[in-house]
């Protein structure tokens, strides 16, 4: 394939881009699995919506006596804690701590990584030398030492959590799109749309991220994974979220209570965490393939 | 080349400083306060002020700052808060430690985790896949504090196939390795398999493989003679950019199996403000770190020659 | 490119020889390491946490203070046996001698005590403990550029050491002692001192058997500069023969050592075959090695596979192994009481809630802190969240310390939801209707903390009280509270000392914050009486004066008393002399194991 073509064939999608989309999602609808993934993480989101209105059931009610293992009744489903407190409730409201935390954590980074990526690739020179500088510092820190000093400065809790974890993870992409759009940069297509006036911002915005977009979706899906998973040591180290609404500190009593022969809260919770994160590993690939400019032929 | 490799390394000093001021800015001035934690129920402000002297931390910031960059100029980090130990001595100790518990499974680890990433994106979408896939994330689902304590427990403890924690320096310390050894394998599999399935299926996608296939090569040609050879630059980077932090061990290995290393140490220091832990470590780390990067990038060049190094 | 090109059939030899290795070599790491018998006597214990210096007054943490107590000695000790708690000659000949004047003691020292053979010494061996030595360690605590972390505990104490700790400081780092002379430290020969306190204090003699006044040579101080702290010469009952951080401490036995074994125990100790070795020479142990295990689970496993000799049950591990009767009494379930010995002795440590009197909501409303102090169900507490392993606190002063309530009989709150309705309402909030929500504060971020503060939280709930907790970083808690920057702390007090006042003092009115007294406590009749107990002897007519001061408190609510910890712990049934000591937190010097069995090939011949 010359050069040229597939200038053209980029140019195509940003014309048409509604199209990429419909492609994309007749691509998604064939795959059952995908389909199945995306109804899950709906489900999750569905659950922490429910959370926000009020309408989970209350996980501090006491259900039942102190450690029951799982029975046939909603609530003891999954059993109970030491309280004699629902642990499907307390996983319920951990999917919302840690929904909230996955998608707060990639709102800031996804953001972050996509605007200082764009800027240094397209602008090179002293704004690169810049950026990268920025995420070679926060890079070359160990970053459970960043989140755990990030999360003193801002005490403890989710918001700290979600900053801390948002300032560590806009590399990966950051770097990501920066490689893709200096590989942009000097295409035949935006060298055309320079030649016929457009500014540095339109053909930032309008012509090259939307050739690089994919990549950010696929990594936003992926990122949301590690954040979930990422609450989980930070509570283990002490800074994580304290009052027992969250996977990270539900695991942590768990692998205690293990010892005692108590393996339901820890199977509860271990359970939702795979169901969310194999469905986010499947659509993220989904997406991947379906989202691809390259593959479209 | 020469003058790239001096370039690059000139490099690290803005990087060394960034990384120096980070780590001064969220430690010094709001992370525990070790005079605190020293004194405990006694810390009367006439013994907070008295240790807090002695330690320095009475000097104006700007002070401190500009003795932690002549500390690193210097290599010498000074002594622990807590232990008064000479920090370069401990560091040594320690990450020779921390590199025995993390090297060897990190090697095996890597070339099995590559295998079994291209077996699974060569049978991409088939029910091995889905199933692996599953059993990955399955994996990645339970927490490394489960493992620790299951593996400890059942091949430790009931069978007696390992001792259950300790450590020696030298041969007969081996023993004590195998069952971190084996655990780093096994949490490790999970994630890595997923990058390396993922870097393999990128490379399918590209042009050339679709050239190839259509020249009219077999598929194994394909796979060996193209897609591993391309995939090998996303492989070196996410392989040379992790060496660095295998100096830090694993801490939750380190502390449940006893290895003195130098990620326990960490955590101890955050959790009692030893300062000059916590930036002697970090500094290292970063320059390490740098360091590792330029050898990538080196690598680049020698794997693909279209890689210019400017 | 072809340099680069990685043939699959080798990669795949590679992985298969390198799994092969593995599996080889993970069989032979079964073997364990040969114990290590031959007729010595090792006892395994594993320490918590690092020690951070071996340097007596430069430490002031458990750990370092677990292995000073075995290297080195101070001048008086507390008895093994005895309880409740009580001091005994250390380094002395006899318990020191009150002077004329009630302020002067005189130490006389045992004679022949020698100091570790160390290169310090001329000619590498230890030369004999005089009484220059307990003068210059006794300046060298009170030295400003020494002691950051301990003093405070003799400031004040002793006739001439203040000024003298001013004058260290002035001189700065490396002062000779020598030229600086304490009026209060007198020395009349080469075995006696005289100690010239400031006041008549009953309580002066207890700063000599911390761990930070143990007494060393000047020589190794001197030679050893800054590594002293890893290079202790004592003249205690081991010596360090493997030193390390983060591995295996090894102490081995020091063959002259001058201590034995106490002749007299407490009732029931002679039944208890505590008083088997009564007045032999110490110690009996050839070494002790102290293994670092930071995290209980591995260690617990360590313990069951007889690797170690002595463990705490931890938290999670009690419900597996151990379980109380209904009067309160622990026992090991019988598959491990086959095999362990175990233990269950109160702490000397009082738990409680420090409300902040300069709050505007709790410090102005006692009868909002009533009703929270009525809402709050401490046995209940004590036995979902510790398995039981504590006790109720009636009074301050916890349970083994003369003047707790087995003394004094004072009985504290007991849950009471009307009560605690009704002091709410009196309190200006019915049912709790416009009471803004309690924020509780704690010190660690611990699962612990965390189950702890759920306990209350629903307690309080039911009489309608909310509350919400901050778990803060142990010196953001210690911050909070100095700065009065709180409202109800969860916070606690181990005893520096076994007296009673070491408590009471927590809410005596000059030590307010920025001291002991976090909740600002201030009340004149309370400070008059602790002001007359402090300084008298243990008995009736002091007890009966802590039940007054018990009855300020439980009025008042400056502290909401909780509990009084209880230690368990387990230990392999060779283990003898084995008596919960909460002033000796190690004593190996104490302890002996059983010999070995005989071998049966030289068992005699029938």
């Amino acid at each position: 394939m010359s050069a040229a073509a597939e200038g053209f064939a980029a140019e195509e999608v940003v014309v048409r881009g509604d199209s990429l989309l419909r492609r994309a999602w007749r691509t998604l609808r064939r795959d059952r699995l995908a389909v199945i993934s995306f109804a899950v993480i709906a489900l999750y989101v569905a659950v922490t919506l429910l959370g926000y209105a009020g309408l989970l059931p209350d996980m501090q009610e006491r259900v039942g006596e102190k450690y029951e293992p799982p029975s046939l009744s909603f609530a003891k489903l999954l059993g109970t804690d030491i309280f004699g407190r629902s642990i499907l409730y307390k996983i319920l409201a951990g999917a919302k701590t840690a929904m909230t935390i996955g998608f707060i954590v990639t709102g800031i980074s996804l953001p972050i990584g996509i605007g200082l990526g764009a800027l240094a690739g397209y602008y090179g020179g002293r704004v690169d030398a810049f950026v990268v500088w920025l995420y070679s510092v926060i890079s070359s820190v160990p970053s459970i030492l960043l989140i755990v000093g990030i999360s003193y400065v801002l005490e403890k809790g989710i918001t700290a959590i979600c900053i801390a974890l948002g300032v560590v993870s806009w590399i990966g992409l950051c770097r990501l799109i920066r490689g893709e759009v200096i590989k942009h940069r000097n295409r035949e297509y935006v060298l055309a749309v320079r030649l016929l006036g457009a500014g540095d911002v339109t053909i930032i915005f309008r012509h090259i991220l939307p050739n690089v977009f994919h990549l950010a979706i696929v990594t936003a899906s992926l990122s949301i994974l590690s954040a979930i998973k990422s609450e989980v040591i930070l509570t283990f180290l002490g800074v994580g979220i304290q009052d027992g609404s969250s996977w990270g500190t539900m695991i942590t009593d768990a692998t205690g209570e293990l010892v005692s022969g108590i393996w339901w809260p820890l199977a509860g919770v271990s359970g939702a965490m795979f169901l969310i994160m194999y469905a986010l590993n499947v659509a993220g690939d989904a997406l991947r393939d379906a989202l691809d400019p390259k593959l479209i032929d | 080349m020469g003058a790239y490799v001096i370039r690059r390394l000139l490099q690290m000093i803005p990087i060394v400083i960034g990384v120096a001021a980070l780590v001064f800015v969220l430690f010094t001035s709001v992370g525990e306060d070790p005079a605190r934690v020293a004194l405990g129920q006694h810390a009367t402000p006439e013994a907070l002020a008295e240790l807090r002297a002695e330690w320095g931390l009475d000097q104006p910031l700007w002070k401190q700052f500009l003795d932690f960059l002549v500390q690193i100029v210097s290599f010498d980090y000074g002594r622990s808060f807590n232990t008064g130990e000479k920090l370069m001595e401990k560091f040594q100790q320690g990450a020779l430690v921390s590199l025995s518990l993390t090297v060897f499974p990190f090697l095996l680890g890597t070339l099995t985790n590559i295998a079994i990433g291209l077996l699974i994106a060569y049978f991409r979408g088939s029910w091995l896949d889905r199933i692996s896939t599953a059993l990955f994330v399955g994996s990645m689902s339970i927490s490394y504090l489960v493992y620790i304590i299951a593996f400890q427990y059942l091949l430790a403890y009931e069978a007696g196939l390992f001792p259950i924690n300790g450590y020696e320096s030298g041969w007969s310390g081996l023993q004590y390795l195998f069952l971190p050894w084996i655990i780093i394998i096994v949490v490790s599999a999970g994630p890595d398999i997923r990058i390396y399935r993922t870097v393999f299926l990128d490379e399918t996608k590209a042009d050339y493989v679709r050239t190839a296939f259509a020249k009219g090569a077999s598929e194994s040609a394909v796979i060996f003679r193209h897609i591993l050879k391309n995939a090998l630059i996303p492989i070196l980077t996410h392989v040379v950019i992790s060496i660095p932090f295998l100096i830090l061990g694993a801490f939750l290995m380190e502390r449940f199996f006893s290895i003195p290393g130098v990620g326990d140490i960490m955590i101890n220091a955050i959790n009692t403000g030893d300062f000059p832990i916590l930036k002697g470590l970090t500094v290292l780390i970063a320059i390490a770190y740098t360091v590792f990067n330029l050898v990538t990038d080196l690598l680049y060049a020698w794997v693909d020659p279209r890689v210019q190094l400017s | 490119m072809r340099r680069t090109s990685i043939d699959p059939r080798t990669t795949l030899g590679i992985l298969l020889g390198l799994l092969g290795a593995l599996t080889v070599l993970a069989g032979c790491g079964g073997e364990e390491p040969a114990t290590p018998g031959n007729g010595k006597k090792i006892f395994t214990d594993a320490r918590r946490s690092a020690h951070k210096s071996l340097d007596p007054p430069r430490q002031f943490d458990g750990a370092s203070a677990e292995i000073i107590m075995n290297v080195y000695d101070t001048l008086v000790e507390y008895d093994y046996l005895a309880r409740p708690y009580r001091l005994a000659p250390g380094l002395l000949e006899s318990m020191p001698e009150k002077g004329p004047d009630g302020r002067s003691y005189t130490f006389r020292l045992k004679q022949g005590v020698r100091f570790h053979d160390d290169d310090c010494f001329e000619g590498g061996v230890g030369r004999e403990l005089t009484a220059d030595d307990a003068i210059y360690s006794i300046k060298r605590f009170a030295d400003a550029n020494v002691n950051l972390k301990s003093w405070v505990l003799l400031a004040g104490f002793v006739t001439g050491l203040d000024e003298f700790r001013e004058k260290t400081r002035e001189l700065g780092k490396g002062v000779d002692y020598d030229t600086l002379e304490v009026p209060g430290l007198r020395k009349l020969d080469d075995y006696s001192f005289e100690v010239e306190f400031t006041r008549e204090n009953p309580l002066a003699l207890f700063p000599f058997a911390m761990t930070s006044m143990a007494i060393l040579p000047r020589e190794a101080v001197e030679k050893y500069g800054e590594d002293f702290a890893s290079h202790p010469v004592g003249t205690g009952p081991f010596r360090i023969k493997q030193f390390s951080f983060r591995g295996t401490m090894i102490l081995e036995k020091n063959p002259n050592y001058h201590g034995t074994y106490p002749s007299e125990g407490a009732p029931g100790d002679a039944e208890a075959g505590l008083l088997a070795a009564a007045g032999q020479r110490l110690p009996f142990l050839d070494e002790v090695h102290m293994p670092l295990i930071e995290e209980p689970q591995p260690a617990m496993l360590k313990f069951k596979k007889g690797e170690l000799d002595w463990i705490g049950i931890d938290k999670d591990n009690f419900p597996n192994m151990a379980y109380q009767d209904e009067e309160g009494r622990f026992h090991l379930k019988e598959e491990f009481a086959e095999k362990y010995h175990h233990y269950a002795a109160p702490r000397l440590t009082a738990e409680y809630f420090s409300f902040n009197l300069q709050d505007p909501l709790v410090g102005p409303n006692r009868a909002l802190r009533q009703a929270i102090a009525y809402a709050v169900d401490t046995p209940a507490f004590i036995e979902l969240i510790l398995n039981g392993r504590a006790l109720p606190l009636q009074t301050i002063v916890p349970q083994p310390i003369a003047g707790s309530e087995r003394d004094t009989g004072f009985q504290y709150y007991r849950r009471d939801p009307e009560m605690a309705r009704k002091k709410l309402a009196e309190a200006g909030y019915p049912n709790g209707e416009g009471l803004p929500e309690l924020v509780f504060e704690y010190r660690a971020a611990t699962k612990d903390a965390r189950q702890g503060f759920e306990f209350i939280r629903n307690e309080l709930a039911e009489v309608g009280i909310r509350a919400k907790a901050s778990f803060n970083t142990f010196s953001a808690f210690l911050k909070k509270l100095e700065s009065s920057n709180f409202q109800i702390a969860s916070a606690g007090w181990q005893a520096d000392y076994p007296d009673a006042e070491n408590f009471f003092q927590l809410v005596y009115g000059p030590n307010r914050t920025p001291g002991p007294n976090s909740s600002t406590f201030s009340n004149e009749e309370f400070d008059a009486l602790y002001e007359r107990t402090r300084y008298m002897e243990n008995g009736p007519e002091r007890f009966a004066l802590f039940a007054e001061m018990a009855q300020i408190m439980k009025d008042e609510v400056p502290l909401l008393l909780r509990f009084n910890s209880i230690a368990f712990g387990i230990y392999q049934k060779d283990v003898l002399n084995m008596k919960r000591h909460m002033l000796i937190d190690k004593p190996y010097k104490f302890l002996d194991k059983k010999a070995e069995a005989m071998p049966a090939a030289e068992a005699p011949a029938p």
